[in-house]
């Protein structure tokens, strides 16, 4: 298989408590997003987060991973509604880490019975890649349902 | 206390021809981005991001911060960190390496105490950790 590389860079300027920094990725989807320390930990201000981005690359992930197994069972989905938060916490002796990732999916799949598409939702978590990453480390907790 | 950070995601179609939209985060701060399966798996162009793309700039931000924190503490503030995360990914396989490059202004510091400065971010930053089961994660660290 193809190997796919994909890029970002941060520039960041003074210590962690006052400084700030930016974000841009490769692609140009994104660029020169400011983030910092206080907005990371408290109130968002606007301003996103390593935290934020893992969230939006997990629904994404698993978004696609989702669409795939339900096209492979026969039954393509007209529309997914993929809502991911990360949980960051501060574990005694440990810092600051990951230790959820809560996938929520609405789902409007034509023709599918609740069984088959658990079965699909159960496969896209075990087939998207950042979705093991998480479990590696932390919890991931899917939650998905059929909407009519 | 714990953090919490939200993205919501739609995903119309199949995977190789539906596309999927990044509609917002819960800061407001980029949305919505558009998503599909060619702009994943190919040559980056029409500017899609891609999960691997937004893996990259979390772990790019995250190790600036740890090593801005980490300097800090040893009495030497950074004047400036440019840092580049470079994510592969290979479907079927997923994520198979890391590479975090980074450039600093650090008065006063030298260079193996530098070094030793980035080897511990990268060791220790929440996304770091998180990640920890990528097989490999690289580190080239230079001042100046």
């Amino acid at each position: 298989m193809p190997r796919i590389e994909r890029s970002a860079t941060t520039t960041w300027e003074g210590n962690v408590a006052r400084g700030t920094g930016s974000i841009t990725g490769e692609t140009g989807a994104f660029a020169d997003l400011p983030f910092s320390l206080p907005t990371r930990l408290g109130a968002v201000a606007g301003k996103t987060s390593p935290e934020e981005l893992l969230a939006a690359a997990h629904g994404g992930c698993f978004a696609m991973s989702l669409a795939s197994e339900l096209t492979s069972a026969g039954s393509p989905p007209e529309r997914l509604d993929v809502q991911v938060q990360i949980v960051m916490d501060e574990v005694p002796g440990k810092g600051h880490l990951v230790v959820l990732s809560k996938v929520d999916v609405a789902a409007r799949v034509p023709g599918l019975d609740g069984p088959r598409f658990d079965a699909a939702v159960a496969a896209a978590d075990a087939g998207c890649s950042f979705s093991a990453l998480i479990r590696a480390t932390a919890s991931v907790d899917v939650e998905a349902r059929l909407a009519s | 206390m714990a953090t919490e950070r939200r993205a919501d995601v739609t995903w119309t179609g199949d995977l190789m021809s539906g596309s999927g939209t990044i509609d917002t985060v819960g800061s407001g701060a980029f949305g919505p981005l558009d998503v599909s399966w060619p702009a994943r798996s190919e040559e980056a162009s029409g500017g899609n991001t891609s999960p691997e793309e937004l893996i990259a700039a979390a772990h790019a931000s995250c190790f600036s911060m740890a090593l801005a924190h980490g300097l800090a503490q040893a009495g030497t503030v950074p004047e400036k960190l440019h840092t580049s995360a470079v994510v592969t990914f290979v479907p079927g396989t997923g994520i198979t390496k890391i590479a975090l490059a980074v450039r600093a202004t650090v008065p006063g510091l030298d260079e193996p105490m530098f070094r030793e400065a980035a080897e511990a971010a990268k060791a220790g930053c929440p996304v770091s950790q998180a990640l920890a089961s990528v097989p490999e994660i690289t580190l080239d660290a230079q001042l100046g």
